[in-house]
């Protein structure tokens, strides 16, 4: 298994390859680049924009940018799906300008851990199906604020590291560990409602 | 308040947790089997932790694009790449722009129509316990203009696993291509290879699968074989693994004729069985059938070795397995599945009937994204 850690050295390199070889004007460079970023980014500008157009266009917009400015891009760029999850954002970002930057940051340092966190959190692992769980974390996601929706993103799917998604974000790293802890809080609560709903869904049954 | 740092909403967003859950290795095992072993009261804990970590994951990746919008944002881009390339032309030397192009120019013309299509265009879940209706690749098929067809080219220097609509899998070795038609044809299965692959193909008598390579026809109901035509060879190889294969040459058929062969029901001219093997010349396009003995002269290819016999094998070898012939990552719970051992031959099934055995064997679930396969069940006794 530590195998994979070796491929993710080679993917690190192979990006880094890739992007010498675009700089010097290789279109199938390019092309792999596009292919093998291009989804992710665009389920990343999904949660930043509602309008699939603008993300279209957004990550069309960071591909032509790379390929029009390629003889002027940074030699050592240290990640190149950090800096293309940047652009990306910072693109969405100005097609709709007022993207909320000071929004929920005022929220973020009121709230601390719930009381009875030992309460809630023994019957969260009780939750025994995993449909059931699955259900709760869509739930959960339709719900939460758009920056929280973000980082989980940002975290859980492109695995990014939180000092990685602060800088594509733009806010401290304490600032992606709130969005993060707020988040996963509220699957807490969120999951009482759940189980209370199935429950008298299996009681229905019974009649 | 006291603090747990290993409570469910901290293992959750812990660094290390997720790393391990995301792509373990020997030393966070070897790091979280420890903690299981001093603080055996946190299972559930963990159990529950990494489901959700594994499904945040899934959730949090719900929004990628259906192929129709990567071919659109493609061609946006690639429109704009050569128009730009215009004001720059000059500065390339002709000599050189040619041969570059030379070798680009297929890459480019599959890349705007497909390459964006494929393999990891289309994320799709489905479970095991769904089985009557076998999910299609994709719902958004459809939606794609009839005749577009879907370009694999496998770029990397590793195997390609590329699962087909109708449940078959096709593991293309580096530098191959792979091409076949997005809407399916009601009678036949078709696809075109250059280089190598190997084919688990499913059983469909009405729809026979064909493999087109130079002048060579490949033609199967349902088994698992390897086809060896790459570009520099003068030769095109076919080896079956399983079942029975027909090979016939198309280079002296007009296309009314490869029809009516193709649409046959049954396997005409040349046929070969387990373990057969034929040589077809390019040039003067015979078939001839090679010595079973000449063993691994052929191929180099993991898959084609394995025999996939599983007896009482643990779970994580069974994984490690498939995770190394189709070049895939499988996700699993190590805690409670660790234990399970399997009993089963899956020799010749494509790769998702062998998942679906597995986890019907196991009583779990599965999920495939992308080369990720994610795998959920409750453990064995």
């Amino acid at each position: 298994m530590a195998v994979i850690n070796v491929d993710a050295l080679v993917g690190e390199k192979t990006d880094q390859q890739l992007w010498q070889r675009i700089r010097k004007g290789d279109e199938q460079a390019f092309t792999v680049i596009f292919e093998k970023y291009h989804r992710t980014l665009y389920n990343y500008g999904s949660k930043l924009s509602q309008n699939s157009a603008i993300v279209e266009d957004a990550v069309q917009d960071v591909f032509i940018d790379i390929w029009r400015l390629r003889n002027n891009l940074t030699d050592n760029v240290i990640s190149v799906k950090f800096y293309l999850y940047r652009a990306l954002r910072r693109r969405i970002h100005l097609a709709r300008d007022k993207f909320p930057v000071t929004e929920e940051i005022t929220l973020l340092h009121d709230t601390e851990t719930p009381a009875n966190t030992g309460n809630s959190e023994t019957s969260l692992i009780d939750i025994e199906s995993a449909s059931l769980r699955a259900k709760q974390v869509q739930n959960l996601m339709s719900q939460l604020p758009g920056r929280q929706v973000e980082a989980l993103t940002l975290r859980y799917f492109d695995d990014f590291s939180i000092e990685e998604i602060a800088g594509i974000m733009g806010v401290s790293e304490k600032s992606v560990r709130n969005f993060i802890y707020k988040a996963l809080t509220s699957l807490r609560h969120n999951r009482g409602i759940l189980l209370i709903s199935s429950l008298i869904f299996c009681l229905l049954g019974l009649f | 308040m006291t603090h747990d740092p290993y409570s469910l909403t901290e293992l959750i967003r812990s660094d290390e947790f997720i790393a391990w859950v995301m792509h373990p290795d020997a030393n966070n095992n070897e790091r979280w089997r420890l903690f299981l072993e001093n603080y055996p009261e946190k299972k559930g804990t963990i159990d529950a932790a990494r489901e959700y970590v594994i499904l945040l994951a899934k959730d949090t990746g719900r929004d990628q694009p259906i192929e129709t919008q990567s071919v659109r944002m493609w061609n946006a881009v690639e429109s704009q790449m050569h128009n730009s390339e215009k004001w720059h032309s000059n500065v390339d030397e002709p000599a050189e722009a040619e041969r570059v192009i030379s070798g680009w120019r297929w890459l480019r013309v599959a890349a705007s129509a497909v390459l964006i299509l494929s393999i990891g265009s289309v994320s799709y879940w489905f479970y095991c316990k769904q089985g009557n209706g076998r999910v299609s690749l994709s719902a958004g098929n459809k939606q794609v203009a009839v005749n577009d067809v879907i370009q694999k080219y496998n770029a990397t220097k590793k195997p390609l696993t590329i699962l087909l609509a109708d449940g078959s899998s096709v593991v293309l070795q580096p530098g191959g291509h792979l091409s076949y038609s997005d809407v399916p044809a009601a009678n036949r299965r078709e696809v075109t290879l250059t280089g190598k692959a190997f084919f688990e193909i499913v059983k469909n008598k009405e729809r026979p699968f064909l493999v087109y390579s130079y002048g060579l026809a490949t033609k199967v109901l349902g088994t698992s074989f390897m086809i060896d035509a790459s570009e520099a060879s003068k030769e095109i190889r076919v080896e079956v693994k399983t079942g029975t294969v027909s090979v016939f040459s198309i280079n002296n058929l007009d296309k009314k004729e490869i029809d009516e062969e193709s649409d046959k029901p049954e396997l005409t001219g040349i046929t070969l069985s387990q373990d057969q093997r034929i040589a077809f010349s390019k040039d003067n396009g015979k078939i001839v059938k090679l010595a079973n003995q000449a063993k691994g002269a052929v191929v180099d290819m993991d898959i084609l070795k394995q025999g996939f016999v599983f007896d009482e094998t643990p779970v994580h070898e069974v994984f490690e397995t498939l995770e190394r012939v189709y070049n895939v990552q499988i996700s699993y719970d190590k805690v409670k599945m660790g234990n399970c051992t399997l009993n089963a031959t899956l020799i010749g099934q494509p790769f998702r009937e062998k998942l679906e055995a597995i986890c019907n064997a196991l009583d779990a679930q599965y999920e495939i994204k992308d080369n990720q396969v994610w795998i959920v069940g409750k453990g064995c006794k």
